[in-house]
């Protein structure tokens, strides 16, 4: 608030001040419950999620940290009753999953909000806003639906139809395609709003030197909204290495093995926090923490890597 | 001109592009929408949204002073339903959510004696049979059984050529999604009763009193990081604080209601602080000047005058949580649950649409169906929200405008 008022607060009645204050700590109380929030998350997931390794897990063995991270098999169960626990392949296999996801939907994303943005007549470009707007809103559940209503048929007869049976048309294929179409609403959405705030003097100094508009929007308008189509890259991302429900309708569970096959089931970071939901007891139950504790780590990495990434991009003056 | 006429080739090529990456998102609409109603549409009606999901079966007699009916049918019945004029009942054949063939009641005519029947299990009340139920079986006396597996003609048959019935099983139809409903009109309450107060006074803060200083900017960027933190780990947190929370002070044994709901608020936090901070950022300093200057002091100027001119964005924030919070599954499924159940308490199991959604999809044989008609509904209140905020944020646009000029 501006300085002026304290003029006028001082000439306040003295009970006045007294719930001024009063007020002014509740607000207070209630920002720092709202920001501790995070640490609370963090804290609680690594306090539970270091318990497999730290302790002999009611008789089974500890975990081996660096086998739980480089492994190849998830032996998960009390049948087993091994601490056979490894997510080596997982992690990989989340990673390959968005990286290619990312293939898809970045591209299609960008490409949409330049059409909205600057290509599309008015009345076209509010229709595809719309359209946009909605899909960003359908909740993932029903994304995870569709492609088990839909995508996977789609990759069942496609894999047929090369002489591959696959599981269904549970695989890396139905994962990337589901996860593509949820993230292209996003990373269209934030690109729009950076095409939209390039300089127009930086468009219209294109024009005058020759370029077409095509070449301009090409050429000039992307490269000046970069840096907010990366922040737009790095959401995807972000939401692609989150999702859970709608990946796990789809992708099958894998328990051995890294797969670069593209039809072949898999597992992710997420659908095999899912698997042992049952459980409320044991190590089946304190693993869920410790992939979850990789799992942030995992998008604190991503982030800070393509954020890196970002600042050395540069940004090129997109408003004075 | 050759190097003209490439150029503008490249140039079509490259627009063509354009227009085709737009229409991946046009697509994907149409083959939802269309996929949902497709496989949705035939469960989709009134009864759905008022039936219990578990099926609740019964096996009944007739009372003994029951008179045949003898009457011909009072409405006009479709040439699938067989009718007997002697007990003045219409049956169908049909199917169930597993695809299993099942018999419907399609008439009861009020004088039939299937009217009103006795159970026999330990109800003492006698049971109303109405037009939604299925039969699973008529047993009579010195008669074969007529099962629900031999079809409606035989059932039909089987009761013209028998004088009485030893006894009826039938069930309520069951798939209906009131329990999962009412789960999220609770959740959506309460959620909201402990995120708005919070957030608003967290957003006050942030915006009316905090100084300008590395503190404010600190949990500024703390609040924000919650955005970026997937739900499936706010489900871990609940699942590792506030179900064991629950557990010890309240009767639940699991997840719950409450648990859920608490979980939510940390999940909407960030977004009804922003969203709130962003509306009291465009009411004018006048305002608050004006009323500081007429003698109120700083809570009554808060309370009185900024945030009643920050009402539409506080709307905008609890409707965009209520979205939120339909469409949220992965942090439910450790916080709440995936027990779908009837009976809704505040500290019992139950679910919400969209992980009921999940147990089901999840679930062998997967029930896309009545998947699909929950998605039909969870898509028609997100639609009607996001109309809502537009219609708001546009109205409000313009009185703003109104205002400065």
């Amino acid at each position: 608030m501006p300085d002026t008022l304290n003029y006028y607060q001082k000439n306040n009645s003295k009970k006045g001040l007294i719930i001024d204050r009063i007020a002014k700590n509740i607000f207070l109380s209630m920002a720092i419950l709202s920001s501790s929030f995070i640490i609370i998350i963090a804290g609680i997931i690594l306090v539970r999620g270091i318990i497999p390794f730290t302790t002999d897990n009611l008789g089974i063995g500890r975990v081996s940290l660096l086998r739980f991270l480089t492994g190849n098999t998830w032996l998960i169960g009390q049948t087993f009753a091994s601490n056979l626990y490894s997510i080596g392949f997982i992690i990989a296999s989340t990673l390959f999953i968005t990286i290619l996801s990312l293939l898809i939907s970045f591209p299609v994303g960008v490409l949409t909000a330049l059409f909205i943005a600057k290509v599309a007549p008015p009345s076209l470009a509010k229709i595809l806003r719309t359209v946009v707007e909605t899909l960003a809103s359908i909740p993932s559940i029903v994304f995870g639906l569709f492609g088990a209503g839909v995508i996977l048929k789609i990759v069942y007869d496609f894999s047929a139809l090369i002489g591959y049976q696959s599981k269904g048309g549970n695989s890396i294929l139905s994962v990337v395609i589901v996860l593509a179409l949820m993230t292209i609403p996003t990373i269209t959405t934030i690109s729009e709003v950076a095409i939209r705030s390039v300089d127009q003097s930086i468009e219209r100094g294109s024009l005058a030197l020759g370029a077409s508009k095509t070449q301009t929007n090409f050429k000039v308008v992307l490269s000046s909204a970069k840096s907010g189509i990366f922040t737009a890259a790095i959401l995807g991302i972000g939401r692609s290495l989150g999702e859970a429900t709608a990946v796990s309708l789809v992708a099958g569970g894998r328990r051995s093995g890294f797969s670069f096959d593209l039809l072949d089931t898999t597992s992710t970071l997420t659908t095999i926090m899912l698997e042992g939901l049952k459980e409320t007891t044991g190590i089946d139950y304190d693993i869920r923490f410790s992939v979850g504790l990789v799992l942030m780590v995992v998008i604190l990495l991503t982030n800070l890597l393509l954020n890196a990434v970002k600042r050395r991009v540069g940004v090129v003056n997109v408003k004075e | 001109m050759s190097k003209n006429k490439k150029r503008m080739i490249k140039d079509g090529i490259l627009q063509g592009i354009t227009y085709l990456s737009s229409t991946v998102s046009l697509i994907t609409l149409l083959a939802i929408v269309l996929f949902v109603f497709g496989r949705g549409y035939k469960l989709l009606n009134f009864d759905l949204i008022v039936e219990n999901f578990e099926s609740q079966g019964y096996v009944a007699d007739l009372f003994d002073d029951f008179i045949f009916c003898d009457c011909p049918a009072t409405i006009d019945l479709s040439d699938d339903f067989y009718y007997s004029e002697k007990w003045g009942i219409a049956l169908s054949d049909g199917t169930d959510l597993l695809g299993k063939n099942i018999i419907e009641i399609e008439y009861i005519h009020p004088d039939s004696p299937f009217k009103m029947v006795q159970d026999k299990g330990i109800g003492e009340e006698p049971i109303i049979l109405r037009t939604d139920y299925d039969i699973i079986r008529i047993a009579f006396e010195d008669y074969p059984t007529a099962l629900s597996r031999y079809g409606a003609k035989n059932m039909i048959d089987s009761l013209n050529a028998n004088n009485s019935i030893r006894e009826i099983e039938f069930r309520t139809k069951g798939g209906g999604v009131r329990g999962s409903i009412l789960t999220t009109i609770y959740l959506i309450g309460m959620t909201l009763m402990i995120a708005l107060p919070i957030g608003v006074g967290a957003a006050i803060y942030l915006n009316e009193y905090a100084p300008i200083n590395r503190i404010t900017k600190l949990m500024r960027s703390l609040i924000e990081t919650l955005t970026g933190v997937p739900s499936i780990i706010y489900g871990l947190m609940g699942l590792a604080i506030f179900v064991p929370l629950t557990v010890n002070l309240t009767s639940a044994t699991g997840g719950n209601l409450i648990s859920g709901a608490l979980t939510l608020a940390v999940i909407l936090m960030p977004v009804i602080i922003r969203t709130t901070e962003e509306s009291l950022k465009v009411v004018p300093d006048e305002y608050r000047q004006a009323s500081l200057a007429v003698g109120a002091n700083k809570t009554q100027t808060t309370f009185k005058v900024v945030l009643p001119s920050a009402l539409p964005g506080i709307l905008t924030a609890t409707l965009l949580a209520i979205g939120r919070i339909i469409g949220e599954s992965a942090a439910l499924v450790f916080a709440i649950g995936t027990s779908i159940k009837d009976d809704v308490s505040l500290t019992g199991k139950s679910t919400t649409l969209a992980v009921h959604i999940w147990a089901m999809m999840t679930d062998e044989p997967a029930n896309i169906e009545l998947s699909a008609t929950i998605a039909i509904i969870i898509i028609f209140i997100v639609v009607i929200l996001n109309i809502i905020i537009k219609i708001i944020s546009s109205r409000y646009l313009k009185q703003k405008m109104g205002a400065s000029s």
